[in-house]
Formats: C-alpha cells, structure tokens, sequence
C-alpha cells in the first residue's frame, strides 16, 4: 500500500475516531449552553448575509438562463415549477453547503488551528475545562442545527430571486409564482433535503473542528488546517449528496 | 537545604518520556519542597516545558512517576485531575490568553469553573485584586489583541494565580521581551511568590530572571537532571557544560 493510500485511511479512522468522541461527549454533563448559543450567533446569524446574497442571485440566474430553453419549447409555464424544485431538492441545500464549507469551515478550522498553536487549548485544559467539549462539541451541534435553517431561509430568498427574474420579462403575480411552486412541490422533495441538509452541517463541523483541533504546530499550519477544512468539507457535501440521491431513490421518493 | 521548607510537593523519579523514536527525558528526578522555587536550566528542545507539561497531565509519559501533593498524575481519572489542576497554575511561554474574550473574561473563566461557590461580586473583587497586582486593572476590559508582550505576560500571570494555587509553573516567562521589562516580569514572580506563599517550577534560559526568582536550579542535560544547586553553587562550578550556561551574565 503506498504511503499517500495509508495516509488516507488514517486520515480516515482519526475523523472517525474524533466524530465517535463527538456523540460520547455531546450526551455527558456539564452541557455548554451558553457557548453553543453563541456559536450559534456567529455560525448562523453572522453567516446570513453571504448566504442571502448568494441564494438570492443563483435563484435570479437560474430562472433567466432557463426561461429561453423553456420558452423555444413552448414550456414557458413550467418555469416556476422546474425553478421550485430544482431550489429546493438539490441547488439550494448544495450550494449553501459548499457556501457554508468555505466561510465556516474554514473559520472554525483556522481559528481552531490558531488556538492550538497558541497553546490556548492547552491552557483551558489545565483551567479545568474540557476543551473537547467548549470548543469542539459546541460548534459542531452548531453547525448541525444552523446550517439547515440557512439552507432553508436561503432556499427562500433563491425562490424569491427566481420570481424577480420571471417577473422581468412577464407580468405574472407573487400569488400566481408561488401557487406554481409549491403546487409542483411534495414532501418527499422536501424532506429528504432537509435531512441532507443536517448532514451537510454535522460533516462542515466536524472537519473544521478535526483540522484546527489538530493543526500541527506553527502558522503554516494553521493555513494548512483551513485550506483542508474547506477543501475536505465540500468534498464531503458532495459524497452526502450523491447518498442522499441513491436512499432517496432507494426508498422511492424519486 | 530541605529543613528551610515543607514537605515534598512534587516529586518526580525516573521520569522517561519520548516522541517516537526522539527520547527527551531519559532519567529525570526533582523533588519540589512547599515554598521552594525551583528554576530548570537547559538548551531549548531539551524537554524543560515537555516536563512542566507532564506534571500538569497535558502530556502522558513512558516511564517513572510524578507525583503531586503525594498523588500520580498517571493514575488520575480525568475528575481527581481536575481538581489538582486547580491547585496548580501555569504560565504559558506564549501566554495563551483566550483571543475571543476579554482580559475579565480570561480571568473569571477558571474561577467560574472551578470557584463555583463563589458569588458573582466575589469573583469580580478576585479578578480585580490580581490584576491590580500586576499593574494592569486599566486593562480589564481590553482584549488580547490589543496589549503589548509584557502586558499579555502580566495577564497570564493574573489568569494562572487567580484560583490561588500553591504550585505555579512557569514556561519561559521572559522569554520574547525586551531585558527591561523581563527584569519587570522577573520581580513580578518574585513578588508573587512571597505574597501568595507559592512554590515554582520556572522555565527558563534567562540566568537574570533565574538569580531572581530561584531558591535552586536544576540543569537538564541529555533529558536527565545534570546538576543542582543554589545560583552561586552552580555558577562556581568549573564542569563545562553548566558552566556555559553562566557565560551569558
């Protein structure tokens, strides 16, 4: 086996390893409320206007570039469903995902990766604080929870921007759009994104958390760990979300 | 020497730690007295601050025993270690102050985890009694980012005596400041040592701040505890090695 394939699996078994340690602490006392309602703030609030503006342009640039397609084949009126369902089952979740991985991923795995090298983990040890538990358990729990309610306010604001863009060449109401979209929407699309959309947020923490949690010593690794955090954390919405496709299918909701 | 202090705090016995094949302490002893400071001499890389971290249970080691206030560090579960941690503090090299919170915060952190009793204006007189200590009550609400070396190093200081520990341990302490304020530090230490009846482990490569603070000094050669004495002992010794170290005053 070549070095770079054993690295790998190590790799592996360590972000195992470290999400097993995840679940055993996240369910013991003492519970850090406060400070995974502050996590919360700065992961969830904090991260609103990026994923606003994003969302709010995809869901604009989606509807203009598919309108002409629809219209040369007469499917003009299917615009707000096809521009509903692809938001909310796929573009959405996705792309507030990778949004996500690159602002919070990286943030955690460098912020994270500076406390170690300052040795600010180690002092909160000796202070009689679990650092696993303060710094780790509660950013993660944070990611999971507010990741879901971005893709969620984000999918709105893309809906939004989709009507926008209908509304530029047509004379179509709000009333009209969104009766089409969510005409055209079931459950089934939208439960299994909002389960992937949990996943997303779990795996965006936990490799921002694992990176800066074990960034080697000095500010090149400190980089290191949140260029990696990023890069790893959008490779894995992407495996989340090619197994999300395959149960959803699986289980019929396609 | 022992008559002059208390009973033994700190010992350590045949102490072996390595990282992978790069053995650091091979056969370390040091026996702390309550109310003696203790300065650990040695070339950078030698394991000084990998020793201090291995009696505060930061690091695990191979071989031998640590024992504080008579218990093994090795064979605490994570609650008893806790606990002796609060008798301990530690001043570290960089400082480590909490870059996200305040210089309050950064104080009443470990009191709220381990003064739990404590009342909230009791807690608030503590922080403000230890940054007056060390000069620096004006900057109880600054953050980190904004206070100079020397500061960060005062504060750190506050933070480690803040829970009233009888056992502080400090990794290079001057280290990184200019010969004025590393004079400043030093007498800080000093000056704590006597007000809080403290003992010390000190870190350090700086011979000003270990004639300051130091009732003994050790020196750490080849990961063993090469030489010991009072300064004037050691730096009339005529052995090489120790004597380089004395070479710099």
């Amino acid at each position: 086996m070549s070095p770079k394939v054993k690295e790998f699996f190590n790799e592996a078994g360590e972000i195992a390893q470290f999400a097993g340690r995840f679940f055993r602490e996240v369910m013991l006392p003492p519970y850090e409320i406060k400070e995974a309602i502050r996590q919360s703030y700065r992961i969830g609030y904090l991260s609103l206007p990026l994923v606003g503006i994003t969302a709010f342009i995809i869901g604009l640039v989606l509807t203009l570039q598919s309108r002409p397609t629809l219209v040369e084949f007469g499917a003009e009126a299917w615009l707000p469903s096809m521009v509903g369902i692809s938001i909310i089952r796929e573009i959405g979740p996705v792309i507030i995902a990778l949004i996500c991985a690159g602002k919070i991923g990286s943030s955690i795995g460098a912020e994270l990766g500076s406390m170690k090298v300052t040795e600010q983990i180690d002092a909160m040890e000796v202070g009689g604080t679990n650092p696993f538990k303060y710094i780790v358990v509660t950013r993660i729990v944070s990611t999971t929870l507010m990741i879901p309610i971005l893709i969620f306010i984000g999918d709105a604001i893309a809906l939004y921007g989709g009507f926008l863009a209908v509304k530029i060449n047509t004379s179509v109401s709000a009333t009209l759009f969104f009766h089409q979209v969510f005409n055209s929407l079931t459950f089934s699309d939208a439960i299994p994104a909002i389960i992937k959309s949990y996943f997303f947020g779990f795996a965006i923490g936990l490799i921002g958390c694992y990176k800066g949690y074990n960034s080697k010593k000095g500010t090149e690794g400190v980089g290191r760990s949140a260029n990696s955090a990023v890069v790893i954390a959008s490779l894995l919405v992407f495996i989340i979300d090619l197994m999300a496709v395959q149960i959803t299918q699986f289980l019929g909701f396609l | 020497m022992s008559s002059e202090y208390g009973e033994p705090i700190i010992e350590i016995t045949h102490l072996e730690k390595s990282f992978g094949d790069n053995q650091v302490l091979t056969d370390f002893n040091l026996t702390i007295r309550r109310g003696e400071n203790v300065v650990v001499l040695g070339k950078s890389g030698c394991g000084k601050s990998v020793l201090i971290k291995c009696i505060v249970g930061l690091l695990n080691y191979q071989g031998g025993s640590i024992k504080v206030f008579g218990k093994e560090i090795a064979e605490l579960n994570q609650h008893a270690l806790d606990e002796l941690r609060a008798r301990i503090g530690f001043v570290f090299q960089s400082s480590a102050l909490y870059d996200s919170m305040t210089v309050r915060e950064n104080l009443e952190f470990s009191l709220r985890r381990h003064g739990k009793h404590k009342t909230k204006e009791e807690v608030k007189m503590l922080v403000e009694e230890m940054l007056t200590n060390v000069g620096l009550l004006h900057a109880i609400d600054l953050m980190p980012s904004e206070l100079s070396g020397g500061m960060r190093k005062r504060i750190g200081l506050a933070r480690s005596l803040v829970l009233k520990p009888e056992i502080v341990l400090y990794d290079e302490p001057t280290t990184g400041l200019d010969p004025i304020t590393a004079k400043e530090i030093s007498n800080l230490m000093l000056l704590m040592q006597q007000k809080y009846n403290t003992s010390s482990i000190i870190i350090s490569h700086d011979m000003h701040c270990a004639q300051l603070t130091a009732n003994r000094l050790t020196v750490m050669i080849d990961g063993i505890n090469y030489a010991q004495g009072t300064f004037n002992e050691l730096s009339s010794m005529t052995d090489p090695k120790v004597h380089a170290f004395f070479e710099t005053i």
